[in-house]
């Protein structure tokens, strides 16, 4: 099923593996997206599927077939770089064509397919610009029409929207996902922006130091982070720390947290300490105690207004969370600075830390 | 000497004002918006050098300009009456007019010699990184440290009848009488390019290293092999350091003195020569500056004339 298929890729520069045993499988027309910090070796990766760098250990293969020996003039492999890298000497027109006319392309197809996908990319009419009359928008999409014009077997986008500016990032990579579901183009999407990979991805990939720490789709990846450094890199977190009262059988605990008492699905044992982490838009917050015994006492030290929600700073015991509130639910002027209120939340949003485990 | 001098950088200044403007014609209008207050302190630092070149040369030059419309006084030099017998008398000669031709075909066959001598080895040094660069750069640009004079008399002795290559040659029993190498255009051009190719190697350099890696790997990724992607994006994408450097190779050549006259002798006259003669020798200061500034139109004209066939169908010099 897999159509681009990635086995233990590594790369060394200086002795230090900036990739260090990548494996991965893409599906046909997937978009999959690599998220990671700068510095994770997401370009580098990038840089050796087109073939740009030589891969010092592992397997690449692109629909069964190893692509490795070849050079990147040879691989069928549309790039689109963060730089947009158009060439500065020909038109539009021309950097559009030039995949075409070295694949020996009759004029008038050439003519017809760079006229095509300049209305796919809405650039019709820019032909006879040079990239230095186009703005950054205009560019990158020139950019990619370029990539695309050659029908290539696998799309590489490598941080394409990083240039430009937050509006029109969004509408741009509308755009490309748009493009790419069109044309079920199997594609790479890298990218820092963890917003922008869980908007447009079919699946991400989540790459830490030169290494695959999950690949999912994108509420798997919210929702069920598998490591410590996705729970924290995707979304935003708040740790807290239970500890065990009680171990029940089928792996169920009675957890004290602040407090307050809960049971919790996880293998533990009798007087460990656990460290959770839970997203601030899954703690709720009351006025008054509940009965059930299961609420922490805080502290509101800061209050923040959102627009549709507001963003409460408590103070619990010695620790700091946060809490996304929504307006509906709380009307934030009831919520004083300095009054005390009660967070709960339910154990099945706890995300378990695999330290301290 | 004086003249060769001026000339080069007379051309030099004018070639380069075009070769700007075709460069960076796009950032023209960005400086307009600057406040004038800004521009007046930018000028205010090019006076002195503004000073220097108006009093030192255009100033000069202009006499100069005028002296070569003046009649020769064998008594006082130049003469009071207006003429343009010094220019009738240079077109109307065949010999002056060979020299001509001459100076601007040497200057011709050494400019396209240093273009395909300096680009590998500029493409080359782009390419190396750190200490290796510094070091290969450093000896390019090693002939400049020795004196025109020490370079030249080197290539006399490689080059003379009985020098170093003419004496192997026999000893291997190749050829019989020593090869007219030395005092022919040929050992001009050879001295010249040796004296020049530092030039056009910088320069080619610094266009080679303005163009981003990532648009030659675009270049491949769109399927195009290494030699196409030489010839169809980093070659366009050099031409106007090929061009920077033609200018002065071109203009430097065709004004030197030194190498053609230590190297090319009394045969091999060039107009540097023939206009020292005339200064220097006969004394005759209006028919020199005469064939000074037939040199620098000249040299103009031919200068104008390469830069519109380099630049002809190809945008990419102006941009970029
Ligand atoms: N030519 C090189 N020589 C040595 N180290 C390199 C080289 N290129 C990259 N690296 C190192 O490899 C690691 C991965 O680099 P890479 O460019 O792939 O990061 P990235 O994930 O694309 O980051 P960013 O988001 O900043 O673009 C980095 O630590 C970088 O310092
Ligand atoms: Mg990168």
């Amino acid at each position: 099923m897999s159509y681009l298929k990635i086995e233990n890729l590594v790369k060394t520069y200086n002795k230090t593996e900036v990739v260090k045993k990548l494996s991965l499988e893409i599906k046909k027309g997937e978009l999959m997206s690599f998220l990671g910090p700068s510095g994770c070796g997401k370009t580098t990766t990038l840089n050796m599927i087109a073939g740009f760098l030589d891969v010092d250990g592992g397997k690449i293969e692109v629909d069964n077939e190893s692509v490795q020996h070849l050079p990147p003039n040879k691989r069928e492999m549309g790039m689109v770089f963060q730089n947009y890298a158009l060439f500065p000497h020909m038109t539009v027109f021309d950097n559009v064509a030039y995949g075409l006319k070295l694949r020996k392309v009759t004029k008038v197809e050439i003519k017809r397919r760079v006229q095509e996908v300049l209305e796919m990319v809405r650039l019709s009419g820019f032909e006879k610009r040079y990239p230095k009359e186009l703005s950054g928008g205009q560019q990158q999409r020139v950019s990619l029409a370029r990539a695309l014009v050659i029908k290539p077997k696998v799309l590489l986008l490598d941080e394409p929207l990083s240039n430009l500016d937050a509006k029109l990032r969004q509408q741009m990579r509308e755009e490309i996902v748009e493009i790419q579901k069109e044309l079920g183009i199997t594609t790479i999407f890298v990218t820092h922006d963890q917003e922008e990979a869980l908007a447009i991805s079919d699946r991400i990939a989540v790459m830490f130091e030169g290494r695959i720490e999950q690949v999912d789709t994108p509420a798997d990846i919210y929702n069920h982070p598998e490591t410590d450094f996705v729970s924290q890199f995707i979304g935003e977190v708040n740790r807290v720390r239970g500890k065990v009262l009680e171990v029940y059988e089928n792996n169920k605990c009675k957890l004290f947290f602040y407090g307050s008492e809960q049971i919790v699905s996880i293998h533990s044992k009798q007087n460990s300490e656990i460290d959770f982490f839970i997203r601030p838009e899954k703690i709720q917050i009351l006025t008054s105690p509940s009965n059930k015994g299961d609420e922490i006492k805080t502290i509101v030290e800061r209050k923040m207004f959102l627009g549709p929600k507001t963003r409460y700073f408590l103070k619990i015991e010695d620790n700091h969370i946060v809490a996304d509130i929504s307006n509906t639910m709380i009307n934030p002027n009831d919520i004083h600075q300095g009054s005390n209120v009660f967070a709960i939340w339910k154990p099945e949003d706890l995300l378990p830390s695999r330290k301290g485990r | 000497m004086l003249y060769g001098n001026q000339k080069i950088y007379y051309l030099l200044e004018r070639v380069g004002d075009s070769y700007m403007k075709l460069e960076t014609g796009s950032t023209i209008n960005i400086k307009k918006k600057k406040k004038k207050k800004k521009i007046w302190d930018a000028w205010l630092l090019v006076i002195p050098t503004l000073a220097v070149f108006i009093f030192f040369f255009l100033i000069p030059l202009f006499f100069l300009f005028i002296t070569s419309f003046k009649t020769f006084d064998a008594s006082t030099g130049i003469g009071g009456e207006w003429t343009f017998q010094n220019y009738i008398k240079f077109i109307s000669d065949p010999f002056y007019l060979g020299v001509l031709w001459r100076t601007v075909k040497i200057g011709l066959i050494t400019t396209l010699v240093t273009i395909i001598i300096s680009y590998p080895v500029a493409f080359q040094i782009a390419k190396a990184k750190g200490k290796v660069k510094n070091y290969l750069t450093l000896l390019v640009l090693s002939p400049l440290l020795i004196s025109m004079v020490i370079r030249c008399y080197g290539w006399v002795i490689l080059l003379s009848n009985n020098g170093v290559i003419n004496s192997s040659l026999m000893k291997l029993g190749w050829i019989d009488q020593p090869l007219e190498l030395l005092y022919s255009e040929f050992s001009v051009i050879v001295g010249m390019v040796h004296v020049l190719f530092p030039y056009m190697v910088l320069s080619i350099m610094g266009s080679l290293e303005r163009i981003d890696t990532s648009v030659l790997r675009a270049s491949q990724n769109l399927g195009a092999s290494s030699l196409k992607t030489f010839t169809s994006v980093t070659l366009p994408l050099t031409l106007p350091g090929i061009f920077a450097g033609s200018v002065m190779v071109f203009s430097l050549s065709v004004s030197s003195f030194v190498t053609p006259s230590i190297l090319g002798g009394p045969q091999v006259k060039v107009m540097s020569y023939i206009t020292y003669e005339q200064v220097a020798v006969m004394l005759n200061w209006p028919y020199g500056g005469a064939i000074g500034f037939i040199l620098i139109f000249i040299a103009t004209i031919t200068i104008v004339f390469y830069s519109k066939i380099l630049s002809k169908s190809k945008k990419g010099v102006a941009i970029q």
